[in-house]
């Protein structure tokens, strides 16, 4: 297998300015092309910038918008991740993520987790996708493409592996916080996804990418650090924090072959243990099964029984060892 | 406790708790990038912010010199005629350090206009009222220098509320006050802020001799570390108190902290109509067409 050389575009994209940032997306798209990219991956809402709120409306597009029409014309030859405020025909608006390739768009997926809480207030502003698929792809590997705070829900990389996703790509609009000293290079945010992409490369066997933007919206300042990682878990690169730039990286494809043939974690993945186990556990918190993991008195649905402070630890089923106040 | 020098062979400039240590060429390049960012949204390319001669706006003198130039940055200090000596040739030693614009606009005769012929007007009264003078300045410069008003509240006063409302507090944007004292200081030594300010007592310099920590009644250490287990660890008495924090000082500074809510929040406004602002009306502060052309 060929080596796929992977253009990073972290960008500032000028807030609720679709024509701008379209240009600036054009622009970049041929600068990769000129390196030599097989694939450019922009950051979340990098079309529209991340903090719009009432601006979403504004700023969505259709499918079949020309304005996006015209971005996928010109990826001929190449496979770009773009995102967007995507408009359902019913009117719905998702943050999607779309791969362009060969002039059309392939793929789109819809940020399946919004989240809102702490600085966030995206379920307000926002619906939230309902499908998770790996895609093929002109690479020749399948491709899992998710949006930000998806990287949040172990599922979701798990899932896009198991579809077939070789490349696992996670676009996103991440606002630096937490700027403790102790943290990996000074600030908790990066510490965390630089931990998170790392871990899910390796338990994968992927290639994971990272695109995250750089800039100001409001109050938020995006730290950028996208990320390269291989399917052994060890970062191919790293972009440096808060610049701006077209950053490019070569991946050896064929190193996914060998660490899934050297460490075939996803062959032994045991798919009907998690449907037959989750299933189990939605009867169970739906209060159509009783829970034969939790408190002895606890409500159907909950794990935890209120107002006694004596638990045993949950996860056991009562037994001769179980204090006697604690038995049904 | 451990104690931030400028080198290792000095005493050491100021008492910074180990969990409020922060990487300050982190906070230095967010806050850059935060203070361009704001300029550019907005259509401005210069700054305009009160020098008092106190730490937290000689910081922003130097952050905002550092995003955007000292040349674009104007330094208004504003004394009034009971205001120390030290402020002054204080402020006057960043204004020289950076080789930025600077202005002195003495503000007794506007506040002794108003008050002169109410002498039971308090220190308070007084204070806040030469806030509000400061702010008014200061906005008036915004025009002629063309610049943005800078805030300078770091999050240790704006939390116990020891701002004045409209006054102090009025900016454009702020780029410290997501940042305790002990934080500011870390980055004020790292960023080259004269040690003679590093190492004053912080004063309102309302009246001479005040200072913060006498008139609070505790000090800067103590109240970050409070805040900052309180606030952003989201302690609980429990836990406070098992932290070795005295139970009384956390309601009180709690109390301090609901007291003052309102003054960090925009005021509500009666809702009437289909979309009211702040409510169901929202956008971001700087949107398509917002820049000043």
């Amino acid at each position: 297998m060929q080596t796929l050389r992977v253009a990073l575009a972290q960008i500032a994209p000028r807030l609720g300015q679709l024509e701008p940032n379209l240009a600036r997306h054009r622009e970049l798209i041929e600068e990769a092309r000129g390196k030599g990219a097989g694939l450019v991956v922009f950051p979340e809402l990098g079309l529209t910038g991340y903090q719009l709120q009432d601006l979403a409306a504004e700023v969505a597009m259709r499918l079949d918008d020309p304005r996006l029409a015209g971005l996928a014309a010109a990826t001929h030859d190449l496979s770009v991740v773009v995102s967007f405020v995507e408009e359902s025909a019913d009117h719905r608006l998702f943050i999607a993520a779309a791969l362009l390739e060969d002039g059309r768009v392939r793929h789109v997926h819809r940020k399946l987790f919004l989240p809102t809480y702490g600085l966030f207030d995206e379920r307000r502003f926002f619906a939230a996708g309902d499908l998770l698929r790996a895609t093929p792809s002109r690479l020749g590997v399948g491709v899992g493409i998710a949006v930000c705070e998806d990287f949040w829900h172990l599922s979701v990389p798990q899932l896009l592996a198991l579809d077939g996703a070789q490349i696992l790509i996670n676009v996103s609009s991440s606002p630096g916080r937490d700027l403790a000293a102790t943290h990996e290079v000074g600030l908790g945010t990066a510490s965390s996804w630089r931990g998170l992409m790392r871990t899910y490369a390796q338990l994968t066997t992927s290639v994971a990418i990272f695109c995250n933007r750089v800039g100001v919206d409001e109050s938020f300042s995006f730290w950028g650090g996208s990320e390269i990682i291989g399917p052994n878990g060890e970062a191919l690169f790293s972009a440096p924090l808060f610049e701006e730039g077209l950053f490019t990286a070569d991946v050896p494809l064929a190193d996914l072959r060998r660490e899934r043939v050297g460490l075939p974690l996803l062959r032994d993945e045991r798919l009907e243990l998690h449907a037959r186990e989750i299933t189990r556990i939605i009867n169970e918190r739906a209060g159509l099964a009783v829970d034969s993991t939790s408190d002895p008195f606890a409500e159907p649905g909950l794990d935890v029984a209120p107002g006694d402070p004596v638990h045993e630890p949950i996860g056991f089923r009562e037994d001769a060892t179980m204090p006697q106040k604690l038995r049904r | 406790m451990t104690d931030a020098t400028a080198s290792s062979s000095e005493e050491p400039l100021f008492e910074l708790p180990p969990e409020l240590a922060i990487d300050t060429s982190v906070a230095r390049r967010v806050i850059a990038q935060f203070i361009r960012g704001q300029l550019r949204q907005a259509g401005f390319e210069r700054a305009v912010l009160g020098l008092s001669g106190g730490i937290d706006s000689a910081l922003v003198a130097y952050l905002v010199a550092e995003a955007i130039g000292a040349e674009r940055l104007l330094c208004v200090s504003m004394p009034y005629r009971t205001s120390s000596e030290a402020s002054r040739t204080d402020a006057a030693a960043v204004v020289a350090d950076l080789g930025c614009a600077s202005e002195t606009v003495d503000i007794s005769p506007m506040v002794d206009g108003f008050f002169g012929a109410q002498p039971e007007a308090t220190p308070l009264r007084r204070g806040n009222f030469m806030a509000r003078q400061r702010m008014a300045v200061l906005y008036d410069r915004s025009v002629t220098w063309g610049g943005l008003v800078v805030g300078t509240g770091n999050k240790t006063e704006t939390l116990i509320g020891y701002t004045t409302l409209f006054g102090d507090n009025a900016c454009a944007f702020n780029p410290i006050g997501d940042l305790y004292k002990s934080q500011v200081r870390q980055v004020a030594v790292a960023i080259g802020v004269p040690a003679a300010i590093i190492r004053k007592a912080p004063s309102a310099d309302l009246w001479p001799g005040q200072t913060d920590e006498t008139e609070a009644g505790f000090s800067y250490p103590v109240l970050d570390r409070l805040l900052f287990w309180r606030v952003d660890k989201r302690r609980s008495d429990e836990e406070m108190a098992a932290l070795g924090f005295d139970p009384a000082l956390v309601a009180r500074v709690d109390r301090m902290i609901a007291t003052s809510e309102f003054k960090r929040q925009v005021p509500p406004i009666a809702k009437l109509g289909p979309r009211t602002a702040g409510v169901d009306y929202l956008y971001p502060r700087r949107r398509p067409g917002s820049a000043r052309e």
